[in-house]
């Protein structure tokens, strides 16, 4: 322990600076909090009202009207991304960790790169693909598109972990006749569970938080996600910023509820390198 | 890159079946053909075809794609078609003399260095912070996550909201403490604009810096430091010459995923300016996002998309560099 720590008035000052630093960090959550409470003749008075001035549900209920099956769309976006990125990245990822392959070092190099590639390039050039294959506006257009937030992704932490695993749990399953998918499904993935369950809370918010590609490869069809769906009503209802606050708070909450029920998996993500966008 | 020769191999050998490279315990496994390697080999290829293809379908594909549509004279009327008329570089000419382009790259370089600048400053410091004892670290160090979990386009819909003119709380707090006199105008006045994206974004990265950073800070051993303060080296010079050259590569991965994090910023933008007032919060990604699907210029857009992709891929090399240790592992699972 340094001097600093010892000293009880310094741990205390300490914790103040964390307060105040938390209070920044977290305000914007708390305001769409109270704004979704608030009419919107108290959010367009001159005056900002730091606790719900005259809290109603109004705003959440005109918010189910109009968003309740963009909800439904983002969960089966967040979903489907979540499916095929375990379905693509865990097979992959064990290929690459336990068997010896010439190409490993180029197709981990491939992947790094890939995390670079910036959305915006891909979401024209999709569009223009989707097209020609009739997958514009479509579900399995669109989660095609958002697994590329999280596959390169989820490659890479996951072959992270199967290194993590020794070898002889390989060499057993095989000398009590295991075939190699069998070690694959019934050994590996059993083991891999904290590093599947990191890897599907960060591929289910890339499907969920998506909005470069419902932009791009959804126009006006009858699919649309809680992202787009914000965006558009506060391009059509720009004063309405009561509903909106509404929906951001529902745009959130998975957030909120995977970082209360995973938050372990969500820390080692992150620190494994996640890049959004 | 697939090693042809390896698959061919395989195949070859499946077909002859009583080829000399068959040892005798290739004939007690279930398929007598093929010997235990041979099958494991082809097991990793299967393994491995969906990644493959995926990579192939949803990064190569639409990079290519790009680059010839930047070479193509687009229209509206091209969109349904696999080419267009040859362009040369008028598309790339184009967007050297279109001011807008232009500005958008200088905003994007500028934002980016500002963001990274912000967002490290402030994310060093919390993870310093952090790293000490204190009551109420643990839950400090968890909610800081949540700014990183939100989806963009939330985060900049409600800047949006904080940032009005009137009834916004960030005026309302400045006026509260007195250091403004009047209410900002810090979405529609285009000197301010960029700042307001700008002071978004480094709240967004915020959480990921101080992570990352605490992270390395966390495995710096203990007795390393206390050596340095019994040699009588005060706190600042221990941070200084023992601490900071130890995460230095976590400093430089970080700094290196946050400048790619920071050019690829779209959702952001859109959600709190939209790219305005008058142009002055357009980034490379907003323009070109304008430019082809507001402007049905694909080509233009592909154009400017490039010029994105090449400034993010400069870093490419380092990272690929940093991340050698990572390159370098084998099946040996000596991790």
């Amino acid at each position: 322990m340094t001097s600093l720590e010892r000293s009880r008035g310094l741990r205390w000052l300490c914790t103040l600076t964390m307060c105040v630093a938390l209070v920044v960090m977290l305000f914007p959550v708390y305001a769409a909090i109270v704004g979704s409470f608030e009419s919107n003749n108290t959010l367009f008075g001159a005056q900002y009202y730091w606790l719900p001035h005259d809290p109603s549900l109004a705003n959440y209920r005109t918010v189910i009207d109009a968003q309740a099956g963009h909800v439904v769309t983002s969960l089966i976006l967040g979903l489907g991304t979540t499916v095929l990125t375990l379905a693509i990245a865990l097979p992959a990822a064990y290929a690459l960790s336990k068997y010896r392959l010439r190409v490993t070092a180029v197709f981990v190099s491939a992947l790094l790169v890939a995390q670079i590639v910036p959305s915006i390039v891909l979401a024209s050039s999709l569009f223009m693909i989707f097209h020609w294959v009739h997958l514009l506006n479509t579900y399995p257009g669109l989660i095609l598109a958002d697994g590329t937030y999280a596959i390169p992704f989820a490659i890479l932490v996951l072959r992270a972990f199967f290194f993590s695993l020794p070898n002889e749990l390989i060499h057993a399953a095989r000398v009590d006749g295991a075939n190699e998918w069998q070690t694959f499904r019934r050994i590996m993935i059993p083991l891999a569970r904290s590093a599947i369950i990191t890897v599907a809370v960060f591929a289910f918010l890339g499907g969920w938080g998506d909005f470069i590609f419902a932009l791009t490869i959804l126009n006006g069809s009858g699919i649309q996600p809680i992202t787009l769906g914000i965006y558009t009503y506060l391009g059509n209802y720009s004063t309405d910023w009561g509903a909106v606050m509404a929906s951001a708070v529902i745009a959130i909450a998975p957030a909120g509820v995977l970082l209360l029920v995973a938050q372990r998996y969500i820390a080692s993500g992150l620190t494994a390198g996640s890049v959004k966008g | 890159m697939l090693s042809e020769g390896e698959a061919s191999l395989v195949d070859t050998k499946v077909n002859r079946p009583n080829g000399k490279e068959l040892g005798s315990a290739g004939r007690d496994q279930p398929h007598p053909r093929l010997s235990a390697s041979r099958r494991r080999r082809l097991a990793a290829w299967l393994f491995l075809t969906p990644a493959i293809l995926y990579l192939l379908f949803a990064f190569a594909l639409p990079i290519v794609y790009n680059v010839l549509l930047s070479f193509e004279q687009t229209s509206i009327s091209t969109i349904g078609s696999f080419t267009a008329p040859w362009a040369g570089l008028a598309n790339y000419r184009f967007i050297l003399n279109d001011p807008t382009s232009r500005s958008a790259i200088v905003h994007t370089l500028e934002f980016t260095v500002g963001s990274l600048a912000g967002q490290f400053v402030i994310g060093f410091g919390l993870a310093l912070l952090l790293n000490l004892r204190f009551p109420g670290r643990t839950l400090g160090r968890s909610l800081i996550i949540i700014p990183w979990l939100m989806p963009l386009i939330v985060t900049g819909v409600i800047f949006k909201f904080l940032f009005q003119l009137e009834g916004g709380a960030v005026n309302q707090v400045l006026i509260d403490i007195g250091l403004a006199h009047h209410a900002i105008d810090w979405l529609d006045d285009p000197h301010l604009a960029l700042w307001t994206v700008l002071i978004a974004n480094i709240w967004l990265g915020v959480p990921f810096f101080t992570l990352l950073l605490y992270g390395a800070l966390q495995d710096v051993p203990g007795e390393i430091k206390e050596a340095a303060r019994i040699d009588g080296a005060r706190p600042w010079q221990t941070l200084r010459y023992v601490t900071v050259p130890i995460i230095l590569p976590v400093i430089e991965v970080t700094m290196l995923l946050g400048f790619v994090f920071t050019v690829k910023v779209f959702d952001l933008v859109i959600g709190l300016t939209g790219g305005g007032p008058a142009n002055a919060t357009q980034l490379i990604t907003t323009w070109s996002y304008n430019l082809s699907f507001q402007q049905f210029s694909f080509g233009e857009g592909a154009a400017l998309n490039n010029v994105l992709l090449l400034l993010a891929l400069i870093c490419a090399p380092l990272y690929l560099f940093l991340s050698r240790d990572s390159l370098r592992g084998s099946a040996g699972g000596d991790r």
